[in-house]
């Protein structure tokens, strides 16, 4: 085996796995915030790509304006759907909720498919598609402009749950009652988790729109991006920045080893194998919070 | 004993009555006045209707599909009946929930900051951190660590001191002493003194542990079955034999069947 190869298999594999990480963001914010597993966040991540495209193709407006405005839009999206759906199941059955969020995706998936049907649409951010290389090893610009957005926004977020706000959304997720019980709002603190994951949303809608075109297929992203989530420990942001990088790595150097043996297809296993055994050997993932035996 | 009038009572709660899930009748008009600045203990067995009571005063209740049928609370003078939970703390009413529910994934400085209103300054949060923090040198030191592996003692001294930080007028606290020592039941009752004389802040304690809630209220109510059936001075219910037979040191843990018997009680009690 070929090292420059093998290297170059790992890294491209450590930013395909940050640009999950991306994703995988979004679904951790909302658990940190209301232990909600957030089935939406694939639903989410493609309208915030199709938003972006309605304002800069459909509006006219330059990708440099389209894309903030997204952002406000999906920011706003994400409240509503606290107010309007969440609110009344709050205190109910994690399992509802989660149906709940799964019924979301769906309807989202259904939205823009009658809004701006099925075919693909490209996002073209103009990030140019020369490859860049690092002494042999061969990059690609997108994944490296990708992972630099979820590196920035994973700094940005270990600093908003330091801040006093942050601290009452972490405190929502340990105890709703106990959160009621000193004046948090906590349905504004639900509401603003679902609003920074759909915001985070855009950037990974954008990001992935521009990866492999905007259309319904975006939504798939959840699957990789549960597996990072779940790997990381649903509730810890390091943990999906970690573990986005892990999957990737595995995914992309695992899969030129299998594909050959199995003929082909043999991502799809490395993912689902990730997620069941992590579930399995370590379900609260690599970092995320044990549930604590009380005293 | 002599009713206070109601404008010296912070909190006025008069014949209340709550149904849970809307057909559940947990507790059947009850009446607390809570002088301010004063200490006020709710005795009772256990599902007499204490936490139901806080509940209601506290606004909590909605959360557990409650709700107040009948009867009116007033605090500060103001009708709170319907009011949001979260516009109660505001106004100064702090419920201490039972069983000393922490936020356990945080520090307990993190507890802190977490119940401090969003209006409150950085500067002014960290002096009623450090108020807090002299009431409980205990949390002092172990303010950087989880707080669910803190001590129930200390969980509960954070609970008290989570509450502090909203800057309530009543702190209500839902059977603080269960389960801990009764060293540290002694020490948290008396800083709950210490606070109530140098603040002012009024009480409303729920206990089943009569003994110790006896020592440091001045007066208290005993409910049962979801009514009050006896109100006096701490003094006078010290005093009374039925109390000292099932609350002080009797027959423990027993129950007061005969609600009647202490109806009768109550007429010559106050
Ligand atoms: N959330 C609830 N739903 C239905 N019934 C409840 C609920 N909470 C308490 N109750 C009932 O109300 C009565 C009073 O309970 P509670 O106020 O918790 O009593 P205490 O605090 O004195 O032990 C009990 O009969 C109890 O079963
Ligand atoms: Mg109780």
């Amino acid at each position: 085996m070929d090292w420059v190869f093998l290297s170059e298999l790992a890294i491209n594999g450590a930013l395909t796995g940050l640009l999950y990480s991306l994703f995988a963001i979004g679904l951790v914010l909302v658990y940190k915030a209301s232990s909600v597993p957030n089935l939406a966040q694939g639903g989410l991540t493609m309208v915030g790509a199709y938003v972006v495209l309605a304002l800069a193709r459909d509006l006219g407006m330059p990708l440099w304006l389209a894309i903030p405005l997204a952002a406000v839009v999906m920011f706003g999206l994400g409240f509503g759907i606290e107010r309007v759906a969440l609110r009344r199941l709050a205190g109910r059955p994690v399992v509802m909720i989660l149906m709940l969020t799964l019924g979301l995706d769906i309807f989202l998936r259904g939205t823009t498919l009658a809004i701006w049907g099925g075919t693909s649409r490209s996002m073209e951010l103009g990030v140019s598609y020369e490859p860049l290389f690092l002494g042999d090893i061969f990059i690609s610009r997108i994944h490296l402009v990708g992972a630099g957005v979820a590196l920035a926004l994973f700094v940005a977020f270990m600093v908003f749950f330091r801040t006093r706000t942050g601290i009452k959304l972490r405190a929502i997720a340990d105890d709703y009652m106990a959160s009621w019980s000193v004046g948090i709002s906590v349905e504004r603190g639900v509401g603003l988790s679902w609003a920074l994951a759909s915001v985070v949303a855009v950037a990974a809608g954008v990001i992935w729109g521009e990866i492999q075109g905007v259309d319904q297929a975006l939504s798939l992203l959840l699957l990789k991006g549960l597996t990072v989530a779940v790997l990381g420990g649903l509730d810890s942001i390091l943990g999906a920045i970690v573990a986005g990088i892990i999957l990737g790595v595995i995914e992309n150097v695992g899969a030129e080893f299998l594909d050959p043996l199995v003929g082909g297809g043999s991502r799809e296993l490395i993912v689902a194998a990730v997620l069941i055994l992590t579930v399995m050997i370590r379900p609260h993932g690599l970092f995320g919070r044990h549930d604590i035996e009380r005293v | 004993m002599q009713e206070k009038a109601q404008g010296q009572s912070i909190l006025s709660m008069n014949s209340i009555e709550v149904l849970y899930d809307n057909v559940m009748l947990a507790i059947k008009g009850v009446s607390v006045q809570v002088p301010k600045g004063g200490m006020v203990a709710l005795l009772g067995s256990n599902g007499a209707g204490k936490s139901t009571t806080l509940k209601a005063i506290s606004g909590l209740l909605k959360a557990e599909r409650g709700h107040i049928s009948r009867g009116e609370i007033k605090f500060d003078g103001t009708d709170i009946t319907e009011m949001l939970a979260q516009k109660r703390v505001e106004m100064g009413i702090c419920h201490v929930i039972e069983g000393r529910r922490v936020f356990e994934h945080l520090t307990p400085d993190e507890n802190l900051t977490a119940a401090a209103p969003m209006g409150m300054s950085r500067s002014e949060l960290s002096v009623e951190k450090d108020k807090i923090y002299d009431y409980f040198p205990r949390l002092a030191e172990r303010r950087n660590s989880q707080a669910g592996y803190l001590s129930g003692g200390e969980q509960q001294m954070l609970a008290i001191g989570r509450a502090l930080v909203t800057q309530p007028s009543l702190l209500m606290l839902d059977e603080p002493s269960l389960g801990l020592a009764p060293f540290l039941v002694a020490e948290i009752f008396g800083i709950l003194q210490k606070i109530n004389r140098e603040e002012g802040l009024s009480v409303l304690l729920v206990e089943q542990n009569a003994l110790a809630a006896l020592e440091i209220v001045s007066e208290g109510y005993l409910i049962e079955n979801g009514r009050v059936v006896m109100h006096g001075t701490a003094e006078a219910l010290k005093s009374n034999s039925d109390i000292q037979e099932f609350y002080l040191g009797g027959g423990e843990g027993a129950n007061f069947h005969n609600v009647k018997h202490y109806s009768r009680r109550k007429r010559w009690l106050s």
